[in-house]
């Protein structure tokens, strides 16, 4: 290590990686995203690089290792040097060895039969001896906590297990720099942290580089060195030390559309409230040691003493719709929009749920939240009529879905699948909303007025005679909303709808999901993101074991430590920083932003900008 | 140590279960030429030999389990019987032998001949079963391609990049699986009977081709981040030789099918009558 100091008169040691003023224009589009981005990374540094949704980081990301231009065509602008080597230049065969890749898709990054085949795959493409790949492998593995599975099927990981192979693949290659692709967009919250357990782990030891392009940064600054942000199109505006940019610019970079940690979110806002949260955290547990640092501005004496469900006036409060629910619950509850007795969905041979019981009043927004195989899809499914389940055991809207033709249930329960392109059946946009209006033996006035309605109302009208494949991704989820609404159905079921997807995506979608709500319509929405849920859901419903383990309003679930532990969940960034808190016992109940108290309009504006 | 004897992923071979040691491409070549021959043969003989053949290297040489017991004893004996009845039953009676009869229904009777030559055909798919099970069941992908880039010189961008591709094939499955759950609910099953199944079929392509295309053009910039392709070969971790048994194998099997056929020769009887 100081071997490198030894040269006194050198100025500084040439850097790894080196982006000069780089534009990549993919063939056939007409504009450059990212237009120009500068920033080099240093021997055994972490770089973290961030930017709105659009900004071109994956784009940029497959420039590092010379994929663009070589396997993906396009146009690029400045310079990218690796080790010296000008990407455009020179070979990925060679490049490889210099730059390992780790995609967001772990199936994606499979080609062999075993976790060892795996990790040999690339030293066997670059001719070692078989000595040379087996102690590379053997070293990999073991820097990942896989080489006691060496012999297994990577199917038989899970998505954290897979994703970790795919670092040991990258290291095997025996390249200096690492660059991460998003690489826990498609992973449960167990996933995350197994990931970011393995890049710890390989951070500590010092002699990778690594470009990370993430977006949950609650769990990637902690082993960052350095921020690099672009703005949305691409220009460099960004690059310094996590305190000089995420702490020190964070009002900046949140009104960009970065996505900051929930826990830096909070802490502007009550920054905002008068409170002096120096320096600004960035994760719940130092959001947790500046309040208790901290003193309770005069101001909020008077707010904090309200209780975290009290705030109507909050625009993005869920509060007063959920305190209307309540009435309303109470005056329907004789007769539940939803109801679920003794429910026993098989899956083949073997009963995934064991009698389950369940109401759901009009108007509810509900999460279904649980482990991995607890059976929270397949309890969404038997609800929506997706898998067959038995007769008198499941009523939506006072039928027995069991016994209904699909064409009377799509009126009653819409489902909206995880990836929107599964669902689509039409040639053209309209004719996809126009579908389940037909079904319904419509006149043709009536079928076109509605679709008109509905293409206004989810933002599509110009889009009506695209193919739905070419929409975008955030239209075609809009779409598949719609898609499932058109017919009239009062209850909406969405499984998993923001996997895979960037925050500035997931926000839009739940937006639209507590406009839906707040216009009455009955929600039920299975996801891994527990900080959503405390956000939106009015109610939680936890599920283990193909079984109910809580049913709550959200707040209470959340407040159980030992249930969220039996269930194997994680408890939301903000009730991990404000539960229990000893100096200022009026927050310790805040699970949601919407609970903060909030002094100004300037607070609102924060939020909505960084959302918009 | 070394490094063949070191490497973990050798498999683990069955002892004294010889075909498991035997390359790949010697558990193919052996049986083909019968393979080929059977496709010609019309007598009850020969097949009867081969399928024989065919039980007895199995049985010396393939590790029994419960599966492969149950596909030898009864899976192939009973489709046999029931291709052979089959087949019985289409034989066209006048070009049959109507010496004996078996079964008369009315009009319609049933000889022997038809029998003969029914049984014939079934048999003569068990056998090209069985002698296709001996590389079948002692066999992985992996190996086979191996043999194939090592030993045919079949390029290995293609060996491998094929191999690769049999990953795609459960994922496949599994996304079909939701396409069809999620036209299901949106109402497109639209009818009964064949033109509505082949509408039905041809809705799930575009999604599935959709999702493929993407997940093959992401698998081959992973592949190509990992520097396939790179150079004219690649290191064989795992070498699958060419060995003595198994040109004795291939010979052995090949002098024993020549002397099958030179005994029952299948086409005399017919030329002779």
């Amino acid at each position: 290590m100081t071997s490198a100091a030894s040269g006194a008169a050198a100025p500084r040691p040439v850097p790894l990686l080196q982006v000069r003023d780089l534009g990549i224009r993919h063939d056939g589009s007409a504009t450059a995203t990212p237009a120009s981005a500068t920033f080099s990374v240093a021997r055994g540094e972490v770089v973290l690089l961030l930017g709105p949704s659009g900004a071109g980081k994956s784009t940029l990301a497959l420039a590092l290792n010379g994929l663009i231009p070589h396997a993906v065509p396009a146009t690029i602008d400045g310079t990218v040097l690796v080790d010296g080597l000008d990407t455009r230049t020179t070979p990925v065969a060679t490049l490889s060895t210099h730059v390992g890749m780790v995609f967001q898709d772990p199936d994606a990054q499979l080609v062999t039969g075993t976790l060892l085949d795996e990790v040999a795959f690339g030293p066997e493409n670059l001719r070692m001896p078989v000595d040379e790949v087996l102690a590379r492998s053997e070293d990999a593995l073991r820097r990942v906590g896989l080489w006691d599975r060496r012999h297994e099927n990577p199917d038989r990981l899970s998505g954290g297990g897979r994703q970790r192979l795919a670092i040991a693949c990258a290291l095997a290659m025996g390249s200096p720099l690492l660059v991460l692709d998003e690489p826990t967009a498609n992973l449960d919250p167990q996933g995350i942290d197994e990931v970011y357990a393995a890049l710890g782990d390989l951070v500590a030891a010092g002699d990778r580089a690594i470009v990370l392009v993430e977006h949950n940064l609650d769990a990637a600054t902690a082993i960052t060195d350095r921020v690099v942000v672009l703005d949305h199109d691409g220009h460099t505006v960004a690059d310094g030390t996590v305190d000089d940019v995420l702490r020190g610019r964070a009002d900046e970079l949140h009104a960009m559309g970065v996505w900051l940690p929930v826990a830096t979110i909070a802490a502007l806002r009550l920054r905002a409230a008068g409170w002096s949260l120096d320096p600004l955290p960035l994760d719940p547990a130092e959001l947790r040691a500046g309040l208790e640092a901290a003193e309770a501005p005069a101001s909020a004496v008077r707010n904090s003493v309200s209780t975290p469900f009290s705030g109507p006036q909050d625009p993005i409060s869920a509060d007063s719709a959920a305190s209307r629910l309540n009435t309303e619950h109470t005056a329907a509850a004789t007769e539940p929009l939803i109801r679920v007795r003794g429910l026993r969905t098989r899956r083949g041979r073997t009963e995934v749920l064991h009698g389950v019981d369940l109401d759901v009043a009009a108007g509810e927004f509900v999460a279904i939240v649980g482990a991995n195989g607890a059976g929270k899809t397949t309890l969404l499914q038997s609800i929506a009529g997706v898998v067959r389940v038995p007769r008198g055991q499941v009523r939506v809207d006072g039928v027995d879905v069991a016994r209904i033709d699909l064409r009377s249930l799509s009126r009653r329960i819409g489902f909206v699948f995880q990836n929107p392109e599964h669902q689509f059946i039409a040639h053209t946009v309209f004719d996809e909303l126009a579908h389940g209006l037909r079904l319904q033996k419509l006149p043709a006035d009536e079928v076109r007025e509605r679709t008109l309605e509905v293409l206004r109302r989810f933002g599509l009208e110009d889009k009506a005679d695209v193919h739905p494949f070419l929409l975008s991704g955030g239209q075609k989820r809009r779409l598949s909303v719609g898609t499932a609404l058109v017919a009239g159905a009062p209850v909406l079921a969405l499984d998993e709808p923001t996997f895979g997807q960037d925050r500035a995506r997931a926000d839009e979608l739940m937006h639209l999901l507590r406009g839906l709500s707040e216009a009455g319509t009955t929600i039920l929405v299975v996801t891994h993101d527990m900080q959503l849920v405390t956000e939106y859901a009015h109610r939680t419903i936890v599920v283990g074991d193909g079984t109910i383990l809580a049913d709550a309003p959200t707040s209470e679930i959340f407040a159980d430590e030992a249930l969220l532990q039996a269930a194997g969940l994680r408890q939301p960034p903000l009730r991990r920083a404000f539960a229990g808190l000893t100096r200022h016992p009026s927050l310790a109940g805040v699970t949601r932003l919407a609970d903060l108290p909030h002094s100004a309009a300037r607070v609102a504006d924060v939020h909505t900008e960084g959302a918009s | 140590m070394t490094a063949t004897t070191f490497d973990p992923y050798a498999r683990v071979v069955a002892p004294g279960r010889f075909l498991f040691a035997l390359n790949p491409l010697a558990k193919i070549a052996a049986p083909l030429p019968a393979i080929v021959l059977l496709v010609f043969a019309r007598d009850l003989a020969t097949p009867l030999a081969f399928l024989a053949l065919a039980y007895a290297v199995l049985l010396a040489g393939a590790r029994m389990t419960g599966r492969l017991v149950l596909v030898l004893l009864i899976a192939i004996p009973a489709a046999a019987l029931l291709v052979g009845l089959g087949m019985s039953l289409w034989a066209d009676a006048a070009r049959v032998d109507t010496s004996v009869t078996i079964l008369q229904i009315g009009g319609w009777t049933l000889y022997g001949g038809a029998v003969a030559t029914g049984m014939a055909t079934g048999v003569r798919l068990a056998a090209i079963v069985a002698l296709a099970l001996i590389a079948g069941i002692s066999t992985n992908g992996p190996d086979l391609v191996r043999s194939l880039v090592q030993q045919l010189r079949v390029p290995y961008r293609i060996g491998y990049t094929a191999l690769a591709a049999f990953r795609f094939v459960p994922r496949f499955g599994y996304e079909l699986d939701v396409i069809r759950q999620a036209h299901r609910v949106r109402g497109a099953h639209g009818g009964r009977g064949p033109f509505a199944a082949i509408a039905r079929w041809w809705g799930y392509i575009v999604p599935l081709l959709a999702g493929a295309i993407r997940h093959a053009e992401r698998v081959a910039l992973a592949m190509d981040a990992r520097a396939f392709g790179a150079h004219p070969d690649r290191t064989e971790r795992h070498l699958v030789p060419w060995r003595a048994r198994d040109t004795v194998f291939v010979l052995v099997f090949w002098a024993v099918s020549a002397a099958i056929l030179w005994y029952f020769f299948p086409w005399a009887v017919p030329a002779a009558s």
